[in-house]
């Protein structure tokens, strides 16, 4: 990756991270959109889109609802999707298995973090409210904006600093993990469609696994099924 | 009576800034500053009126704790910034806020985040996998905005048309009907596209690649996560049992003899 590639890169997750709750929350930070924007940045979309589909798979349980603490899934899905077509397919070239679950592990590893990252981030943005109550008090406007920015700029470092760490430590890791690979790499995508498509379907069954939308899951299901087999 | 952008001064920046509500969200507060950064152009007006101590004791209001639903938020932005222009006391005004908090948040929460969101993913998920690559995406973000977009401005148009009244806009015979609705959809949606992603995944190691491999990773890591969310409920996190397991596998892999 080049120098250009991965301020570009950095600079993409900067933007959705800071679209996953700050401004405008338009749903870019979804991985869907993240690692497809993240390939297209290094010229490889299909790639990006692909641990995009994975990496959504993962994000179906999370719902960002309020004082919650959620994985931010933005940055490191842009830096998975633009780490993933320069992988090392010269020491394994028959599947890309073992690549994407090191991939995959890392970005998951990384929108962890990006969830304390936020948490942090809110408590700093409180201690900055707390110390402008007597101005907030007194209905001043300015101060208003001032917090407002604030915590802005706050999150546009949190979420390129979370963008980093997925490209650089994280990029060097998943890359020594899948050169460590020594199993089948059907023992690679067993496990990683086990726990992704796992993840999926517990959060898809927690949220419409009962009551009336029970029979529609199904039927989206069996439509699903009936796709793929036609 | 209908509200235009031209009849109320302060609209159109009140209606930009509601995008970045949560700029400066904390736990002290939760929405407030945003809530109160949004509506202090609709409060202008009274500026100009005595010594504007009218406009700052409202702004400061304004900016007091409020959580509710982000895109919703805006429902409560329009009603309180009509009733500070109309005089109405400052105490009516906090209840207001009060009690919006708890149903807007269950509405949008419902409406959007395990509706219309999901509902939209599973588009998104299943056009990716038919092959529409980067359309995919742009369907997923259209289609999701567009609705976005417009229960943003819808809620601040009603919220400032009803006022105090803003039971009847969240009665709205639309909200019903989409609450109705959004539900199966989604469902049908996400339903759909499970199987169509793992149809997609199991093809992306080529012919030789046994499908059931796949198959069979998919269907013991939903039984195990399934198993475990009803072991464990709602605390169990996902991803944090599937950072185990890829740990696990990527560890095994290396060790492998």
């Amino acid at each position: 990756m080049t120098l250009g590639e991965l301020l570009g890169v950095t600079a993409l997750g900067a933007v959705v991270g800071v679209d996953l709750v700050t401004v405008p929350q338009a749903m870019t930070a979804r991985p869907l959109v993240a690692g497809f924007l993240g390939g297209w940045l290094v010229g490889s979309p299909t790639q990006g889109l692909f641990v995009g589909v994975v990496l959504e798979l993962l994000a179906l349980e999370t719902l960002p609802i309020g004082a919650a603490r959620y994985p931010d899934w933005g940055p490191p899905a842009a830096a998975a999707g633009a780490l993933v077509a320069p992988g090392p397919d010269h020491v394994l070239p028959s599947s890309p298995w073992p690549w994407l679950l090191s991939l995959v592990l890392v970005a998951a590893a990384v929108a962890w973090i990006g969830g304390w990252a936020m948490r942090a981030e809110r408590r700093i943005c409180g201690a900055a409210v707390l110390r402008r109550s007597a101005q907030l008090d007194a209905g001043d406007p300015q101060v208003l904006v001032w917090l407002q920015a604030w915590g802005f700029v706050l999150d546009v470092a949190r979420a390129a600093s979370l963008t980093l760490l997925a490209l650089v430590p994280g990029g060097w890791l998943a890359r020594e993990m899948a050169l460590l690979w020594r199993a089948p790499s059907e023992v690679a995508e067993f496990a990683l469609l086990a726990a992704t498509m796992g993840v999926a379907a517990a959060a898809v069954w927690r949220l419409f696994g009962r009551g009336t939308t029970f029979g529609w899951l199904l039927a989206g299901a069996g439509a699903g099924i009936a796709g793929l087999l036609l | 009576m209908r509200v235009s952008l031209r009849d109320v001064p302060g609209f159109a920046f009140t209606a930009a800034r509601l995008f970045g509500i949560q700029s400066a969200f904390s736990y002290e507060r939760m929405l407030g500053i945003g809530f109160g950064h949004a509506i202090e152009p609709l409060l202008r007006p009274l500026r100009g009126q005595g010594d504007g101590s009218r406009y700052h004791e409202a702004l400061a209001r304004e900016s007091r704790f409020f959580n509710s639903h982000p895109y919703l938020a805006s429902l409560a932005i329009g009603a309180a910034a009509r009733s500070e222009l109309e005089g109405v006391s400052g105490e009516r005004i906090e209840r207001l806020r009060s009690a919006l908090c708890g149903p807007l948040g269950a509405l949008g929460d419902r409406l959007v985040w395990a509706g219309w969101l999901p509902a939209c993913v599973g588009l998104g998920l299943a056009l990716a996998t038919r092959g529409a690559g980067g359309w995919a995406v742009a369907a997923f973000l259209v289609l999701y905005n567009v609705v976005h977009v417009l229960l943003r401005i819808w809620g601040l148009r009603a919220g400032w048309m009803v006022g105090l009244r803003v039971s009847v806009a969240l009665s709205h015979p639309v909200l019903k009907r989409g609450l109705a609705v959004v539900g199966p959809l989604a469902a049908v949606s996400v339903g759909a596209a499970l199987p169509m992603v793992l149809g997609w995944a199991v093809r992306l190691g080529g012919p030789s690649d046994p499908t059931w491999i796949g198959l069979s990773g998919a269907a013991a890591g939903t039984l195990v996560f399934l198993g475990a969310a009803r072991l464990v409920g709602t605390r169990l996190s996902g991803l944090v049992l599937a950072i185990a397991v890829l740990g696990a596998a990527a560890l095994g892999g290396a060790l492998w003899p």
